[in-house]
């Protein structure tokens, strides 16, 4: 049984993770940036599974499920602050922060 | 007890995943010139607010990119790439690679949002083709499952509560309801730019065999028909050898659990009658009552239970 190539996954995962930074920075509703940085973790995820499978070892699949962990962290706790951001401006758009600017 | 575990990882993941040969160097100039279509592409498809004709000429033009970009990489490393995994791996990175070009590109965040499920589900495909199953189905279950939901719940509640425009063409309280920040996206030309100058990068690096692929220098026995579930091995890797990091896992979580709830709480204030729950809208009307706030948007605040002073208590005792 041949498989495919390392360089093919990390492709996948740089594509996903180069979508995902696009997207960050030209969506302007916070839920969506937001989406979009969950998609870089999954470009990194698949990075990281592809090496542990290609150093044939475990320690990849590790860093992965910390990732997860730090994901629903991040998920939880942004969508927390977006849903109070919500309720002091009633609107969604990043621009309306424009002051924290300085 | 280690070293058995050691022969039994090895045994399970015998195949690594082979470095493409050298000499088999996509064309910088090559990876550059697709980047830039793909680029271009992405610019016109992003929401603006030019035609939606426009947008999709960007859509077709970024899907023959990639499709060349797949032909190509196919041919380049077809003498690795031939094999029983094969159509799978094209069908699971075409469908992510879809969803996630339409996560960043649909006006409507619901859309968005089913779009990153279907990424979700496409890469926990791949990992089932890299024998990472545990992963898998922990992908599907707390990214598809659990953080999804909790989006697509904070994406209807925001957008049941949004006024439509007067005049507008956003229907009240409909989750297809366009907003103007969804359809005006912000400097769509810099940030793909940046975008796909950092991704042509990251490909023109993973392509440049000519630096020499680093050998894995674990050299597993061969494989035995004898496979166990990876599922197995994980577990018992991670409860020997990465207690301590699961640990921290669980910590973490929980942290974050209860910054959650602190963060996103409402403000109550205490009446004579019991409890009232203050919303921002009612804010005036609280004060007009001439009720005396407990909770307000200082963070020092949070109510504090199990207290003498009735002044402070979030749910007094009738």
């Amino acid at each position: 049984m041949e498989l495919l190539a390392l360089q093919h996954y990390l492709v996948v995962g740089a594509i996903l993770f180069g979508l995902g930074l696009i997207g960050f920075m030209t969506r302007r509703n916070l839920i969506v940036m937001f989406l979009c940085t969950e998609l870089m973790f999954q470009g990194v995820a698949i990075n990281l599974i592809a090496f542990s499978r290609y150093w044939a070892d475990f320690r990849g699949q590790t860093f992965t499920i910390m990732l997860l962990v730090i994901a629903a962290a991040e998920a939880s706790l942004a969508l927390g602050m977006v849903v109070l951001l919500f309720r002091q401006k009633g609107t969604l758009d990043a621009e309306a922060w424009r002051e924290l600017r300085g | 007890m280690g070293s058995e575990l050691l022969i039994s990882l090895n045994t399970l993941m015998a195949i690594t995943l082979p470095a493409a040969t050298p000499g088999t160097v996509m064309h910088p100039l090559l990876v550059l010139v697709l980047c830039l279509a793909a680029g271009i592409g992405t610019v016109l498809t992003l929401p603006g607010k030019r035609e939606t004709s426009w947008a999709k000429i960007g859509g077709v033009i970024a899907l023959a990119t990639g499709v060349i970009f797949a032909a190509l990489l196919a041919h380049h490393l077809a003498d690795v790439g031939r094999g029983g995994m094969g159509p799978y791996f094209w069908i699971f990175s075409f469908l992510a690679v879809f969803g996630a070009f339409r996560v960043v590109t649909h006006r409507r965040p619901v859309y968005s949002a089913l779009y990153f499920v279907l990424t979700v589900m496409a890469s926990a495909g791949l990992f089932v083709l890299l024998w990472a199953e545990f992963m898998a189905a922990a992908l599907v279950v707390i990214y598809a499952g659990a953080i999804l939901v909790t989006y697509v719940f904070v994406i209807m509640l925001a957008s049941q509560a949004q006024t439509p425009a007067p005049g507008g063409k956003s229907n009240m309280g409909s989750l297809s309801a366009v907003t103007d920040y969804d359809t005006v996206s912000r400097d769509p030309l810099v940030a793909s730019l940046i975008g796909f100058a950092l991704m042509g990068m990251l490909l023109f690096v993973i392509l440049d065999q000519s630096a020499g692929a680093i050998p894995p220098t674990v050299t597993p026995p061969k494989i035995t028909d004898h496979y166990d579930s990876s599922v197995q091995e994980l577990g018992r890797y991670l409860m020997t050898d990465q207690l301590v990091n699961l640990e921290l896992a669980g910590l973490i979580l929980t942290i974050a659990m209860m910054g959650a709830i602190i963060i996103s709480r409402r403000r109550i204030v205490s009446t004579e009658s019991g409890p009232v729950l203050l919303e921002t809208e009612q804010a005036e009307v609280i004060a007009a009552m001439g009720i005396e706030q407990t909770g307000g948007s200082d963070p020092d605040s949070i109510p504090v239970y199990g207290t003498d002073n009735a002044a402070v208590k979030a749910y007094p005792e009738r």
